[in-house]
């Protein structure tokens, strides 16, 4: 069974304060269990969380299914966001992807074999005026070349 | 007041009056799918569109009040142009499966694309697949593919039951109606998603692919499934019953009804009525007309000691039928041994918060005020003592129309079987245990509330008329037929057109499969 770390209960339950009502509180929750659960959100975490904030399971999945920076599978050590949308892809942001899939060993389009690596291709994340870019966790990376961005990834710890 | 002009027609309405509101009162058609009456203003078909005079944009009408002075119109070209278009987006991932959507015929794309059809749909792109079949449980399937995404059955889960099991995921073209972890739609009033669902997304598993609904005709009646007496429609044809649905009334029901209550039209329906009268014992059976038993009865009357005779009543008929029985018995038997059997003790006070009251009967107010006017005043403990005590040897019952409701049915009808030398049973309903007595018993078909009038009082006191519209057995009875009978008197049994009865085809007739 999941469970949020004291800190995170706690920081659930003030963002629950914060807005006029709790169902706003939704994203930040769902940022919280993602961080604490290894990267994504699993449906225990839901149904926890819909305890939690007593909220019914449905809106908190509605929200979780709605965007796409949550994740509802697991994901690799490195969770990496290619944006194809327009700037990144007339830049090679879509060949960019192609092209460490790859590199990292990425046979399905979504995990690397050694699972150190999950590739998802996103929509613009309001970086076009250095695309093409992707977002590596929580670090975005700007002004990409397919060179540029292998020995990034590859040079992680 | 306000006053308003809608297509030309003047009328009043109340402050905050919405626009769709006034054209229902102005008896004017507009087009809608995600507006319900009996829902919150959701805003998303816009469908609803309308012109107000001095305003450059159209409007939806669902969610504009009146002002004083409008003059509004869905009659103009300006409309019905957006309404096509509005139309052919909502068309644009359908998978247009009308032939094969249980749906058809009454679905709100057809409806709507017959009056504000395109025609020429101008959408090349290929369409976005979405589940197809997925099963939500024992009552429900749904299809995502035929959603329009109207949120009424996600409103309804979430105002009306407040179990909130039905949401919106994904987003975009991909957005999808579903249930967390695909759980199970399984609450007592899930069915009203498949009624108001204006297209073939939600359908009801009892009864799809049954009858084409173009083959039924419907009739208005009342729920007897309970002491609230819901206001319903019943779906029938030659074959039989085939779905009950709910039929607006602000007083008892509002727009809804129970699941349970949906089910009732299986106890008219011929497979679990009892279909003959029948004379005898274990067996040993004598069958023969309903009326020609009554007369028997009436026959066997005169040489039995009045003073050992009883009557059990169940809330389950009309005040007509009390009455006529009560005569019958004052006069032909004339003891105070009338005793209402209570079906379902430990629950009858129960009440579920919406409609579903723990008294399974249509009629118990009307029964107990019946019992106080011919001073009937015996307890049950009373009737239980006297058998025991070998005092009573023939027992009348008016028993269930739908024995579901009747855990003790069994039981006590064994057990009479052993205390009696007769019992007199009228019922509507097949019971196996009444074919098992020991006793001398008459067995006599009564007619259920689909096949006389009847005036029924719900649990507020509101007396309701239900109207017979056809008969499911011929020779059943009503109540009251059976008293004067049974009281030996000319009477002429009256019926409503008869229905011929199922097709033999037995895939037709499997309920409950997907
Ligand atoms: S399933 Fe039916 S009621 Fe529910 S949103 Fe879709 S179209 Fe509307
Ligand atoms: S609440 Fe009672 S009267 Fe209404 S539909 Fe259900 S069983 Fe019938
Ligand atoms: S298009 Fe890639 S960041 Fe905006
Ligand atoms: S009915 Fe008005 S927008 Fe749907």
């Amino acid at each position: 069974m999941f469970e949020l770390s004291k800190e995170g209960v706690e920081f659930v339950k003030k963002e629950m304060q914060r807005y006029e009502t709790k169902r706003s509180a939704i994203i930040p929750a769902l940022y919280k269990v993602q961080e604490e659960n290894g990267g994504w959100v699993s449906p225990e975490c839901v149904t926890y969380l819909s305890q939690l904030m007593d909220l019914p399971e449905v809106w908190i999945n509605e929200v979780l299914n709605f965007y796409t920076m949550f994740n509802k599978e697991p994901v690799g050590k490195y969770h990496v966001q290619v944006c194809c949308n327009v700037s990144c892809a007339m830049n090679g942001g879509r060949e960019l992807a192609d092209h460490l899939c790859k590199e990292l060993n990425i046979k399905d389009g979504r995990h690397s074999e050694d699972g150190r690596y999950t590739l998802s291709r996103v929509e613009c994340l309001g970086s076009c005026g250095t695309a093409p870019m992707m977002q590596v966790n929580d670090k975005y990376y700007e002004n990409l070349t397919k060179e540029s961005a292998v020995q990034i990834l590859k040079e992680l710890p | 007041m306000l006053k308003c002009k809608i297509n030309g027609v003047e009328v009043e309405v109340k402050e905050g009056t919405t626009i769709i509101e006034a054209f229902k009162i102005a008896g004017q058609k507009i087009a809608h799918y995600c507006w319900h009456p009996g829902l919150s203003v959701a805003g998303v078909c816009r469908l609803c569109m309308v012109e107000i005079k001095g305003q450059p944009r159209l409007q939806i009408a669902c969610n504009t009040p009146v002002q004083d002075g409008m003059e509004i119109t869905n009659q103009s070209e300006q409309v019905k142009e957006t309404v096509r278009w509005g139309l052919d987006f909502h068309l644009i991932n359908h998978p247009l499966d009308c032939p094969i959507c249980d749906q058809a015929g009454e679905c709100g794309l057809q409806d709507q694309y017959m009056e504000f059809g395109l025609y020429t749909p101008e959408m090349a792109e290929p369409k976005v697949k979405k589940h197809k079949v997925v099963d939500l449980g024992s009552k429900i399937v749904l299809d995502t593919e035929r959603c329009i995404l109207c949120s009424r059955c996600v409103r309804f889960t979430a105002e009306v039951t407040k179990t909130y099991e039905l949401g919106i995921f994904n987003r975009g073209d991909r957005s999808e109606i579903g249930t967390f972890e695909n759980k199970p739609l399984e609450n007592n009033y899930a069915l009203n998603t498949v009624d108001i669902c204006p297209v073939g997304a939600l359908t009801s598993k009892d009864f799809r692919f049954r009858q084409r609904v173009w083959y039924l005709q419907e009739r208005e009646s009342i729920c007897t499934g309970c002491s609230t007496g819901c206001n319903i429609k019943i779906y029938f044809n030659e074959e039989g019953l085939f779905r009950i649905r709910p039929v607006y009334n602000e007083k008892v029901n509002g727009y809804w009804m129970c699941d349970e209550g949906r089910n009732i039209y299986k106890f008219v329906n011929k497979e679990n009525r009892l279909l003959k009268a029948k004379k005898g014992r274990k067996g040993e059976w004598l069958e023969m007309e309903g009326g020609a038993a009554a007369k028997d009865v009436a026959h066997h009357f005169k040489s039995l000691d009045k003073e050992r005779i009883a009557l059990v009543v169940t809330g389950q008929f009309s005040n007509e039928e009390y009455e006529a029985l009560f005569q019958f018995y004052k006069k032909n038997v004339g003891n105070d041994f009338v005793y209402h059997w209570i079906n379902n003790k430990e629950s009858f006070e129960d009440f579920d918060g919406l409609l579903l009251r723990g008294d399974r009967n249509p009629n118990t107010k009307g029964l107990l005020q019946k019992l106080e006017d011919y001073r009937y005043e015996q307890t049950w403990a009373h009737l239980e003592e006297n058998l025991k005590a070998g005092k009573i040897e023939t027992l009348i019952v008016a028993g269930p129309e739908n024995p579901l409701w009747f855990p003790d049915l069994k039981e006590k009808v064994q057990q009479w079987g052993i205390q009696l030398s007769h019992l007199i049973w009228l019922s509507s309903a097949k019971v196996q245990a009444v074919d098992e007595v020991e006793c001398l018993t008459w067995q006599i078909p009564l007619k259920t509330f689909f096949e006389k009038d009847g005036t029924y009082v719900n649990y507020q006191g509101l007396e309701q008329k239900s109207h017979r519209i056809a008969t499911i057995v011929p020779g059943a009875l009503s109540l009251s037929e059976a008293a004067h009978l049974m009281a030996g008197e000319e009477y002429k049994v009256d019926m409503a057109p008869i229905l011929k009865g199922p097709k033999k085809n037995y895939y037709v007739h499997r309920r409950g499969y997907l």
